[in-house]
C-alpha cells in the first residue's frame, strides 16, 4: 500500500467521468473508486452477512449486531492508527462514555433511539476535545500512556465516585429505549420481503448505522483532510514544514475517531439494555487496538473485517470442544503473528494479493 | 493515637504501597530511557515472577483450568520464599535477555507504536498461558512464616512485620540498580547509550551487550516485584494488566531513565493513595494518583526529574 498525497487527486479524476480505456481491471478500478460503490458495496455487506453469518457459520443475529458495533468503533480508531498513526490506548473513554451517556440519557431524559444515539455521540465528541487537547502535547509513546491514563482515570471516576450516575461496579442496568421516530419497535421483527435475511429491527437499525458511519468514514479519507492525516504519518516533520497546523489536524482526527467510537458505544447501549463498567476498562481500548490491527490499519474495511474475526473467536471458537479454553490465547498468538509478519493486517493481505495478480495501485 | 503517629503510619504505609511501583517502574524506566524500547509485556514480567513466587514457594491446589482437567492436583516444590527471592529474579532475568535477543532487537527500528503492539500481545498470551494451564482463580500468596505478624515500632506501634521487609527488600535492589548504572563503566556506558547511542557506537563501544543487560534488569526487577507483592493480594492472571498502568504512570511522572525519578514518583503515588484510603476518601484513592499523574504531565511533560531532552 503506498501512501502518496496524489491519491486524493487520483480519486477525485475517478469520480468524475474516466475514460475507459483499458481492459476489465480498469473498469473495476473505476468503479472501485466511486464513493456509491463504495456504500453499495457496504449495504450488499451489511445485508447478506446476517443471512451468511448464521447459516454458515453457526452465528446468531446478536453477535451479527455486536461485529457491526464494533466494526464501527475500529473503522473510527483506524482513522487514528491507521491514517494519522496515532495510537491511543484509551478508546475505551468514549466507548464506554458514549454508553454510560446513552444509557443515562435514555433513563432521564428521553427514550428516542436516534436522540440517545445523539447524546451519547456528542458526549464522546466533547471527551475526545478535553483528552484529545491533553494527550496531544507528546508524540509516540507519550501519547498512548496519557489516553491510557486519562481512560483509567474515567474507569475509576465512574466505578466509585460517580457510582450514584452509573450504578457503579454493577454497570448501568435503567437503560431504556423507546420505539423508533415514535412508531417501530426497534427489538421487534422485521416485515416480509427484508426478513428473509433479517431477523429483527435493531440489527436493521445498526446496520443502517453501519453504512452511514463506512461512508462518512470513506469521505473524510478521501477528503484532502484524510490525505493531511496520511501526511502526518508519513513525515510529521516535513507536514509541519509545509504549512500545515499539524496539531490541530491531529486534534481532528482523534474527535472525528472519538466520534465513532461514541456511535458505537450508543449503540451497545441501546442492543444491550445495559452498560458494563468493563466498558471504560483498558482492556476494552485493547480489544479496539487488536480488531483494527488484525483487520488491518489503513484500509477501510479492514477494521470490519477484523471486528467480526475477534467476536467470532470469542464467541463461537470459544465453545468448541477442544480450542475452546485457549480462544483468548489463541487471540493474542494470531495477534502478535499480524503485528510481526502482516503490518497491513488480514485484508491489507488480500489486499496485496490482489494487487500482485491484477497490478491495482492502492484504495 | 497521635498525629505524629499517623503521619507515620501514612508514610510507611505509603512506602510500602508506593515499592512495588518502584519496582516496577525502575526496570520499565531503564529499558525505556535506554534501548527507546516500550515495553508493555512488562506486567507479564511481574506476574510471570509472582505465579514462580507461588510455585517455588509452595504447594498451590489446583481446582480448574487445563492441568487440572488433565488430573493434575496441585503445583509446587515448596523451597520457601528465601528461596523465590533468589530464584525468581534469575529465571525472569534470562526471560528478559529472551526477550531483548528475540523480541525488541526486532523491533528497534519499527515505531514505537510496533513496539506498543508486539509487547501488548505477548502481555496477552502469558496471561492467557497462565489463565487456561492454571485457572483463573485467585490464588493466596502465603506470607513468609518469619515475617508475619506485626513488630513493635517505636512511634508508630504495630506494624506488620512483612510491609516492613516490603520496603527493605526494595530499598536494597533499588539502590543495587542505582550503583550500577551510577558507579560503574557498564552504568556509564548505559547513560551514555541513554543520551546518544550513536555516539557511543562511534566511539567503538559496542552496546548490545550492554543493553541485553539492561533489559535483564529490568525484567528481574519486575519478577521481584512480583514475588514481593504476591503477598499483598492474591495472584490471579489479571495482576500483571492492573500493575502496567500504574508502573507507566509512575515512570513518565518521574522522568523517563531517571531511577532517583521513578523512587519519588512512586513514593508519592503511593502515599497519595494511602493518604486518600485512610482519611475517608477510599472512593477517590484510584482516580487520585491518575489525576495527580495528568496534572504533573500536563505541569512538566517530561517528568520531575527528566530532563528537557524529549526521549520520544
Amino acid at each position: 500500500m503506498s501512501d502518496e498525497p496524489g491519491d486524493a487527486t487520483a480519486t477525485a479524476a475517478a469520480d468524475a467521468e474516466t475514460e475507459v480505456t483499458g481492459g476489465l481491471a480498469d473498469r473495476w478500478a473505476s468503479f472501485r473508486d466511486r464513493e456509491i460503490s463504495t456504500v453499495l458495496l457496504t449495504v450488499v455487506g451489511v445485508a447478506v452477512f446476517p443471512f451468511l453469518f448464521n447459516n454458515y457459520l453457526n452465528g446468531y443475529t446478536q453477535l451479527a449486531t455486536l461485529v457491526l458495533i464494533y466494526g464501527i468503533f475500529a473503522v473510527g480508531f483506524d482513522i487514528l492508527l491507521g491514517y494519522t498513526g496515532l495510537l491511543s490506548f484509551g478508546h475505551a473513554v468514549f466507548f464506554g462514555g458514549a454508553a454510560y451517556a446513552a444509557g443515562i440519557f435514555s433513563a432521564s431524559v428521553s427514550s428516542s433511539p436516534l436522540l440517545v444515539l445523539f447524546a451519547g455521540t456528542a458526549f464522546a465528541v466533547l471527551m475526545a476535545w478535553v483528552v484529545g487537547f491533553l494527550s496531544l502535547r507528546r508524540g509516540g509513546i507519550y501519547f498512548a500512556i496519557l489516553t491510557l491514563t486519562f481512560g483509567q482515570m474515567s474507569f475509576y471516576l465512574a466505578a466509585s465516585p460517580l457510582a450514584f450516575l452509573t450504578n457503579g461496579e454493577n454497570g448501568f442496568t435503567s437503560v431504556d429505549i423507546g420505539s423508533l421516530l415514535g412508531v417501530i419497535d426497534i427489538h421487534g421483527g422485521v416485515p416480509f420481503p427484508l426478513s428473509m435475511l433479517v431477523d429483527n429491527m435493531l440489527y436493521v437499525f445498526v446496520a443502517v448505522m453501519t453504512v452511514l458511519s463506512v461512508a462518512m468514514a470513506n469521505r473524510i479519507l478521501h477528503s484532502p483532510y484524510g490525505t493531511v492525516f496520511r501526511a502526518i504519518r508519513e513525515n510529521e516533520r516535513r507536514a509541519e514544514f509545509v504549512g500545515l497546523d499539524v496539531w490541530r489536524y491531529k486534534l481532528m482526527a482523534f474527535i472525528i475517531s472519538a466520534a465513532f467510537a461514541g456511535i458505537a458505544g450508543s449503540l451497545f447501549a441501546i442492543e444491550g439494555n445495559y452498560v458494563p463498567l468493563e466498558s471504560l476498562y483498558w482492556t476494552e481500548s485493547g480489544r479496539v487496538v487488536i480488531m483494527t490491527v488484525l483487520g488491518g490499519v489503513g484500509s477501510l474495511f479492514g477494521p470490519l473485517f477484523g471486528a467480526g474475526l475477534y467476536l467470532y473467536i470469542e464467541n463461537i471458537v470459544s465453545g468448541f470442544e477442544t480450542l475452546g479454553p485457549f480462544w483468548h490465547l489463541i487471540l493474542g498468538i494470531v495477534f502478535v503473528v499480524a503485528v510481526v509478519l502482516f503490518p497491513n493486517g488480514i485484508w491489507g493481505g488480500i489486499d496485496y494479493l490482489r494487487d500482485m495478480v491484477v497490478g491495482g495501485e492502492d484504495e | 493515637m497521635t498525629l505524629l503517629a499517623d503521619i507515620l503510619t501514612i508514610l510507611l504505609n505509603g512506602l510500602q504501597q508506593g515499592a512495588i511501583y518502584v519496582l516496577l517502574a525502575v526496570g520499565l524506566s531503564i529499558i525505556l530511557g535506554t534501548l527507546k524500547f516500550v515495553n508493555f509485556a512488562h506486567g507479564a514480567l511481574y506476574l510471570v515472577g509472582a505465579y514462580l513466587g507461588l510455585f517455588i514457594t509452595g504447594q498451590v491446589p489446583l481446582n480448574n483450568g487445563q492441568l487440572a482437567e488433565w488430573g493434575i492436583q496441585s503445583y509446587g516444590i515448596g523451597l520457601g520464599f528465601i528461596a523465590a527471592l533468589i530464584i525468581v529474579p534469575i529465571v525472569v532475568f534470562v526471560v528478559g535477555l529472551l526477550m531483548e535477543r528475540f523480541v525488541a532487537q526486532a523491533f528497534y527500528d519499527r515505531p514505537d507504536t510496533d513496539q506498543i503492539l508486539v509487547t501488548f500481545g505477548l502481555a496477552i498470551i502469558v496471561q492467557e498461558l497462565l489463565r487456561a494451564l492454571l485457572g483463573g482463580n485467585s490464588q493466596p500468596f502465603p506470607q513468609p512464616s518469619w515475617a508475619s505478624g506485626p513488630i513493635a515500632l517505636p512511634v508508630v506501634g504495630n506494624f506488620p512485620r512483612w510491609r516492613l521487609g516490603v520496603i527493605a527488600i526494595t530499598a536494597v535492589l533499588v539502590l543495587g540498580v542505582y550503583g550500577l548504572v551510577e558507579y560503574t563503566d557498564f552504568g556509564l556506558i548505559v547513560q551514555a547509550g541513554t543520551l546518544d547511542g550513536e555516539m557511543v557506537r562511534l566511539l567503538g563501544i559496542k552496546l548490545s551487550r550492554p543493553y541485553l543487560v539492561v533489559f535483564g534488569i529490568g525484567a528481574a526487577l519486575a519478577g521481584v516485584a512480583g514475588v514481593v507483592g504476591g503477598p499483598l493480594a492474591n495472584v490471579n492472571p489479571n495482576i500483571g494488566t492492573e500493575q502496567l498502568v500504574p508502573a507507566f504512570l509512575t515512570v513518565v511522572i518521574g522522568g523517563v531513565g531517571k531511577i532517583e525519578g521513578a523512587v519519588v514518583a512512586g513514593l508519592m503515588l503511593g502515599t497519595l493513595q494511602v493518604l486518600l484510603i485512610q482519611t475517608g476518601y477510599a472512593a477517590w484513592s484510584q482516580v487520585g494518583i491518575y489525576a495527580l499523574a495528568a496534572l504533573v504531565l500536563l505541569v512538566r511533560p517530561q517528568g520531575l526529574l527528566g530532563s528537557e531532552v524529549d526521549v520520544s
